[in-house]
C-alpha cells in the first residue's frame, strides 16, 4: 500500500480556499492546520458522544486480546446497548474476521469515516479496513502510525455510542499513549492475562503502566482459564480423569449420568492474585473454549454461535463486572425502594 | 422524542409494577409485564419485530409468577432488573424507560435489526 503522510483521508477537498496569494507551502500549512482545527473539535464531539471507552490491553501478545474486546462488544450489544469496537491494531488486526467483516474496505463519505456493522450491530472500525490485502502488514514508520491513529479517532463518525472498546496490538505503549492522549475521558482499561505465570509478568507491567498513562484499570480478566470436559457415565458414578501434570481429577455423575470436570491446563487463579496484588477488580475468567478459534476463523464469533454457551455466559459476567466499575462518581442519584 | 427528559429520582417497586418519579414530581406507573416485554436484549427484542411473536413474548412474560426484581443502575445512563425467571439480559436505557412511563413504544416502531437501538 502506498503510504502518505495522510493515509486515511484528504481533508484539503473542504478546507476552504486559502487565498489566491499564498505560496504552494502556506498553503499546505495552512490546510493542515485547519485541519488539526476540525478534527480536535470533531475529538470533543465523539468524548461527548460516547459514553464509556474501555481499552483492552496486556502485555504479552497472543493471550486474547482480540477475543476479549469483540466478546466484551458483543455481549453489551446483548443487553441492548450500542457498542462499537476500534481495532488500532495495525500488524495484524483480526477484529473484522471476527465480528464477520472480512474483505470490508475503509468507508468514506464527505470526509468521514463510516464504521462497518458487524454481528449484533456492533459498529466496526479497524486497521484492516485500510489493507490492500489483509496477508501483507503494513509496516508504518512510528509517527505516522501515531498520525494515523489520530486521524482514525478524530474522522471516525460513531454517531451515539453507549460503549466503545478500544483493541490494541501486543506490545509497545505508544498506541494506548497516543489513544489516551487524544481521546477524552477514557473510563480506563481492561488488562487480558492468560493463567501462565510469563503472561502474568506481563499483566503486571500494564499494571504499572496505566499507572502513567493516568488511565485507570478497571480490571483484569483472566483468559483460556480452564477447559471443561462434559460427558455421560452411569448415574451417580465417580469419574475419573487423567489430567496433565499426572493429577487424577474426580467429579461424581448426576442421576441422568451427566458429568462436568474442568481441567487446568495452565495453572489457573494466576489472574486473581495478580489483581488481588495490585490492588485492581477481577473481572472473571473465560475457559478455553476451541470455538473461539473456529469462530477466528469462519467469521461467527461464540458469542454469536451460541449465545447462551457457558463462553457467553462468561461473557456476561464480566460485563457485569466491568459494568459494576464504570458508575460515574456524579451518578443519577437514584433512590430504588 | 424531541422534548427533554427529566432525571429519574425515585423508583418504588410494588407487587406488579414500579412507580416512577421524576424531577418535578410528575409520577408514572410501568407493570412489570409491560417492563419485561420490552426487554431490550438481542434474544427479547427480535421477537417484538411480528405481530405474532410480540404476542407470544408477552404470554411467556404474563405466565411468569409475579416477583419484584433487583434493580441496579448501570454507569448513569441505564437500569438494570433482575429477576429470579425469565430474562435479565436486557440493560433498559433512561430513555427507554422514559418511553414506558409515557406509553410509548421505545422501540419507537423501528424493527429490531441485530443489537442496538
Ligand atoms: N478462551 C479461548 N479459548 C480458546 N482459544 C482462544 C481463547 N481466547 C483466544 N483464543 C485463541 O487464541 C488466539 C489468539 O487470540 P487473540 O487474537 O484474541 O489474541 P490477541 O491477544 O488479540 O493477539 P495479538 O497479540 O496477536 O493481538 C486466537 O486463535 C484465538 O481464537
Ligand atoms: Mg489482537
Amino acid at each position: 500500500m502506498a503510504m502518505s503522510d495522510s493515509p486515511v483521508t484528504k481533508h484539503g477537498a473542504d478546507a476552504g480556499e486559502p487565498p489566491a496569494d499564498a505560496s504552494p507551502q502556506e498553503q499546505k500549512q495552512m490546510e493542515q492546520a485547519y485541519a488539526q482545527m476540525k478534527r480536535k473539535m470533531s475529538i470533543a464531539e465523539i468524548g461527548r458522544k460516547i459514553k464509556h471507552k474501555v481499552m483492552v490491553l496486556s502485555g504479552k501478545g497472543g493471550v486474547g486480546k482480540s477475543t476479549v474486546s469483540t466478546g466484551l462488544a458483543l455481549a453489551l450489544a446483548q443487553q441492548g446497548l450500542k457498542v462499537g469496537i476500534l481495532d488500532i491494531d495495525i500488524t495484524g488486526p483480526n477484529v473484522p474476521k471476527m465480528m464477520g467483516l472480512d474483505g470490508r474496505r475503509l468507508h468514506v463519505e464527505s470526509g468521514r469515516i463510516h464504521p462497518a456493522q458487524g454481528h449484533l450491530g456492533v459498529k466496526v472500525i479497524s486497521m484492516a479496513f485500510l489493507l490492500d490485502n489483509e496477508d501483507t502488514p503494513v509496516v508504518w514508520r512510528g509517527p505516522i502510525k501515531l498520525g494515523a491513529i489520530q486521524q482514525f479517532i478524530g474522522d471516525v463518525e460513531w454517531g451515539d455510542l453507549d460503549y466503545l472498546i478500544i483493541d490494541f496490538p501486543p506490545g509497545t505503549s505508544d498506541e494506548p499513549l497516543t489513544v489516551a492522549q487524544s481521546l477524552p475521558d477514557i473510563d480506563g482499561m481492561v488488562i487480558v492475562t492468560t493463567p501462565q505465570d510469563v503472561a502474568l509478568l506481563d499483566s503486571r507491567k500494564s499494571i504499572t503502566f496505566s499507572e502513567s498513562l493516568k488511565v485507570p484499570v478497571l480490571g483484569v480478566v483472566e483468559n483460556m482459564s480452564g477447559y471443561t470436559i462434559n460427558g455421560k457415565a452411569p448415574a451417580n458414578s465417580e469419574v475419573q480423569i487423567a489430567g496433565p501434570a499426572g493429577k487424577t481429577l474426580k467429579t461424581t455423575s448426576d442421576a441422568e449420568g451427566n458429568f462436568a470436570i474442568t481441567i487446568d491446563i495452565f495453572k489457573q487463579g494466576g489472574g486473581k492474585s495478580t489483581a488481588e496484588e495490585f490492588g485492581v477488580p477481577f473481572l472473571g475468567a473465560l475457559p478455553f473454549d476451541p470455538g473461539f478459534v473456529r469462530g477466528g476463523d469462519d467469521g461467527v464469533h461464540r458469542i454469536v454461535s451460541e449465545p447462551e454457551g457457558p463462553s457467553a455466559i462468561a461473557f456476561a459476567a464480566v460485563v457485569a463486572a466491568l459494568q459494576d466499575q464504570i458508575v460515574d462518581s456524579d451518578g443519577p442519584g437514584l433512590e430504588i425502594i | 422524542m424531541t422534548e427533554e427528559m427529566p432525571n429519574l429520582a425515585r423508583i418504588e417497586r410494588r407487587d406488579v409494577d414500579v412507580v416512577l418519579t421524576y424531577d418535578g414530581a410528575a409520577e408514572f406507573t410501568v407493570t412489570y409485564d409491560d417492563l419485561r416485554h420490552a426487554c431490550p436484549c438481542a434474544k427479547c427484542s427480535p421477537m417484538r419485530n411480528e405481530d405474532e411473536t410480540s404476542k407470544t413474548l408477552r404470554r411467556q412474560v404474563e405466565a411468569l409468577p409475579k416477583e419484584k426484581p433487583q434493580v441496579r443502575t448501570v454507569g448513569n445512563y441505564a437500569l438494570g432488573f433482575e429477576w429470579t425467571t425469565g430474562c435479565s439480559s436486557g440493560i433498559y436505557r433512561f430513555e427507554r424507560i422514559w418511553d414506558l412511563a409515557n406509553r410509548r413504544d421505545p422501540d419507537n416502531g423501528r424493527p429490531y435489526v441485530h443489537g442496538a437501538w
